[in-house]
């Protein structure tokens, strides 16, 4: 479903992506993991057609991502990290904009808006009525997670998906990526909540500094690397330890 | 089965009834344009609709405005279409000069359209068309009187309008053209690295040529008495793009002289070339251009303490920066004027056009000498009423709200702190360069002194906005300031600094000049220490 062959991304000296190389089949649910400038969101974004990459190849249900761009877009979903909206628009109009773009009819596009407002806990009338800007960060997240899902794409990526979700919306939508992957969906999931990819994620993918760290099922990785969980894991592996003794130093400085 | 295969989508229903991507984008476009980006309102129907509002009475004034070619009556067509489409090139270009980098190159918009399956050229159209109907709207406003006074023309009649209306098009085409081509040129020519300096840099050229032609034709037509006409005589009109539009109106409305018919050939030709280049042969440089905006590039950075940093810390600043929060609101605002691609693209090509008047009446000397020198004091004195006024929006307005969790009573200090960052960097500058004109063209002689009214009243002009703690700088949504109104600011201003250059100039041809400047200093000073007071009285109003 998703081919990734040294995929690299530079932007002036600073190497983001380096020469990464990545097979995802279908119906798999990916963790894509890093700590922050790792390379991750520039990896989702070269693979959405945001960005163009400095060099390498990807395909993307068949299509390669510089020769087939619109096809690829038309494949994929995406839930970006900043979860931007277009303010001033209502809820309805946002998506039946988006919807558009998709060239999905009016009608569908309602009867897929009414099924994910059920889904979300969402009345209509909010999404009638009320801008995009008053929204609270997780309403806006959901319109967000909506607009990625409306024109049913194979491939999914989402990037901080949870960020702003209520307890239950959150609950709510690792059963839907679950549900989705059963479909044949592949889901690549980049977040910095282990606890959640560990429980969701067939894979785990993790990098730093743009380069590939370790590839393959959560609780193989944990058990080859003998560190107990993922969270221990990251950090053995992208240089988080000491954490604690950096804490006591951070304190000190309001000590004095 | 192949991958591609096991990917499709499942088949969706008909798509008979589907608008278009284009339909959709050009939709939503002009919504955001109408109701602004960011939105306070918290449902639809409350939602604020200033933008629009504010649209309407800017074409009202605009109406209004143009009913001054009422006193053209009886003038050729080409004289009349000279004016009308000088003005109407400054208005467009000013409003496509101001918007075209929000509409065009909006950072934000990346992450919600830019993984769509959209055609760059798709989406180019959908901003391009918004931008045409908004400048149609502008220009039909102005020349609403004008099509009247056509049809009283001596070689006017029924065509006029048609072929004025037809030209208007032609001309808001070939300015939105223009600065498109202009970005991508730059983005060609320059790489993509430097397209937020350069954005900058064309708007302001944009603006500044659009004003200076619009100024240049009306001004010739006083030097030839109001009857100009068409003739072989004025070959070199055709240097000045209004100029080819007034020959396409005269071709086909008025008096259809031969170079009337060049001029017509050149606006339809070269809006032709335009348009090709910028929507067909350099679109895709479009799409080159959205993806940068979406790519941090981190910059080296030089060692060493920042120069402003440097700056604040040594007198005079220091002792004029000395209340800290008048000091970090100064930084503040100087890293935005510096850096900040929003407020750079809203405040550099908002104040640039507004300084060639002064520049063209100092040029002008025959007659105009006096009243030139006199006109740029007075004028200099809007800098920092505009500058304020411009840094009160922001996207990132919300930001502000950090303002008010500090422990402050209320916005004096953080006002004063941008009003100091304007008069330094903004204000200052445009003085000496002034003053280095007088010089220049006047010599070092007693006509300097004419500046003077002008000058002693910026610290009343810089306090007027910060008035009622309303100029809070970074703290308003940018569509509560939205720039097509910006034409009319500049008609105030002209009025105001024409009044206060007439009375100087009274008084200089009088003999009464330094008497004057002795009454005004009193009276600055005392409206300068009450404004102050009261700045400092004004608590923070609640933010809803």
């Amino acid at each position: 479903m998703i081919s990734i062959n040294q995929l690299t991304k530079r932007f002036g000296a600073q190497v983001a992506v380096d020469a990464l190389s990545l097979e995802i089949p279908g119906g798999q649910i990916v963790g894509f993991l890093g700590p922050n400038g790792a390379g991750k969101s520039t990896t989702l974004r070269m693979l959405t057609g945001m960005i163009q990459p400095t060099s390498g190849s990807a395909t993307i249900c068949g299509f390669d991502l510089q020769r087939d761009i619109i096809e690829v877009k038309r494949h994929v979903g995406f839930v970006p990290e900043s979860g931007a909206v277009f303010e001033s628009l209502t809820g309805l109009e946002y998506l039946e904009m988006v919807a558009a773009l998709y060239g999905i009819p009016p009608d569908a596009a309602r009867a897929r808006i009414e099924q994910f407002i059920a889904f979300f806990d969402l009345s209509f009338e909010t999404l009638t009525d009320k801008l995009l800007g008053a929204y609270s960060k997780g309403m806006r997240r959901k319109v967000v997670i909506t607009s990625a899902l409306l024109h049913n794409p194979p491939v999914v990526f989402f990037d901080e998906p949870l960020d702003g979700l209520d307890a239950n919306a959150a609950v709510g939508f690792k059963a839907l990526i679950q549900t989705l992957a059963r479909e044949g969906k592949t889901i690549v999931y980049s977040s910095h909540i282990l606890d959640v990819v560990e429980r969701v994620c067939h894979r785990v993918i993790i990098i730093d500094k743009g380069k590939l760290l370790v590839d393959g099922r959560p609780d193989e990785l944990v058990a080859t690397h003998n560190s107990g969980t993922l969270e221990k894991l990251f950090t053995q592996l992208t240089g988080g330890a000491e954490l604690e003794q950096r804490a006591e130093d951070f304190a000190k400085t309001f000590r004095s | 089965m192949s991958d591609t295969a096991a990917a499709k989508p499942p088949l969706l229903p008909s798509r008979m009834s589907a608008p278009t991507p284009r339909q959709a984008l050009r939709r939503l476009f002009m919504t955001l344009f109408l109701r602004g980006r960011g939105a306070r309102g918290l449902n639809l129907k409350s939602a604020p609709k200033t933008v629009s509002q504010k649209l309407l009475l800017t074409l009202l004034f605009y109406g209004l405005f143009g009913c001054v070619t009422f006193t053209m009556v009886g003038q050729p067509v080409f004289a009349l279409a000279v004016y009308l489409h000088a003005m109407t090139f400054a208005f467009l270009g000013m409003f496509v000069a101001s918007s075209a980098g929000e509409i065009l190159f909006n950072k934000e918009e990346g992450d919600i359209l830019l993984h769509r399956p959209i055609d760059p050229r798709t989406m180019l159209w959908s901003k391009i068309r918004v931008m045409i109907e908004i400048s149609l709207w502008v220009a039909g406003a102005f020349n609403l009187a004008g099509l009247l006074t056509g049809l009283a023309s001596p070689d006017g009649g029924w065509r006029f309008p048609l072929a004025h209306a037809v030209s208007t098009t032609l001309e808001a085409l070939f300015c939105t053209g223009c600065v498109v081509l202009l970005y991508q040129l730059c983005l060609r020519w320059f790489g993509r690295e430097q397209l937020e300096g350069l954005m900058t840099t064309t708007q302001v050229l944009v603006a500044v040529a659009a004003v200076a032609c619009s100024q240049i034709l009306p001004r010739l037509m006083f030097r030839y008495g109001h009857t100009l006409t068409a003739s072989e005589n004025s070959w070199w009109m055709a240097l000045v793009p209004p100029a080819w539009f007034a020959g396409f109106d005269d071709a086909f409305g008025g008096s259809a002289a031969p170079i009337s018919w060049i001029f017509a050939a050149i606006a339809v030709g070269v809006t032709v070339i335009v348009l090709w280049l910028a929507f067909g042969k350099l679109a895709h440089d479009y799409e080159a251009g959205l993806q940068a905006l979406n790519q941090t590039v981190r910059k080296q950075k030089k060692r060493g303490r920042r120069w402003v940093d440097w700056m604040v810390n040594v007198p005079p600043f220091r002792w004029w920066m000395r209340d800290p929060v008048s000091r970090t609101s100064f930084l503040l605002i100087t890293a935005y004027l510096v850096r900040d691609r929003d407020v750079k693209l809203r405040v550099y090509p908002g104040i640039a056009p507004m300084l060639i008047l002064p520049f063209i009446f100092l040029f002008q000397r025959s007659g105009m000498g006096n009243f030139g020198v006199a006109f740029s004091g007075a004028y200099l004195g809007m800098i920092p009423l505009f500058g304020l006024n411009i840094l009160k929006y922001s996207q990132q307005w919300q930001a502000s709200d950090i303002f008010r969790m500090a422990p402050v009573c209320g916005p004096a200090g953080v006002c004063n702190g941008a009003r100091r960052a304007v008069l330094l960097f903004l204000t200052i500058p445009m003085l000496f360069a002034m003053t280095a004109v007088v010089a220049l063209l006047y010599g070092l002689n007693s006509h300097i002194f004419l500046l003077l009214p002008g000058i002693l009243a910026l610290p009343v002009y810089s306090l007027v906005p910060a008035l009622l703690g309303k100029a809070v700088p970074l703290s308003s949504p940018i569509e509560e300031g939205k720039s097509a109104g910006r034409g009319l600011n500049m008609i105030g201003v002209m009025v105001i600094s024409t009044a206060l250059s007439g009375v100087a100039l009274l008084s200089w041809s009088q003999g009464w000049f330094w008497e004057l400047l002795l009454a005004e200093a009193p009276i600055v000073i005392g409206l300068y220490v009450g404004m102050r007071f009261a700045l400092e009285k004004v608590r923070w109003q609640s933010a809803e």
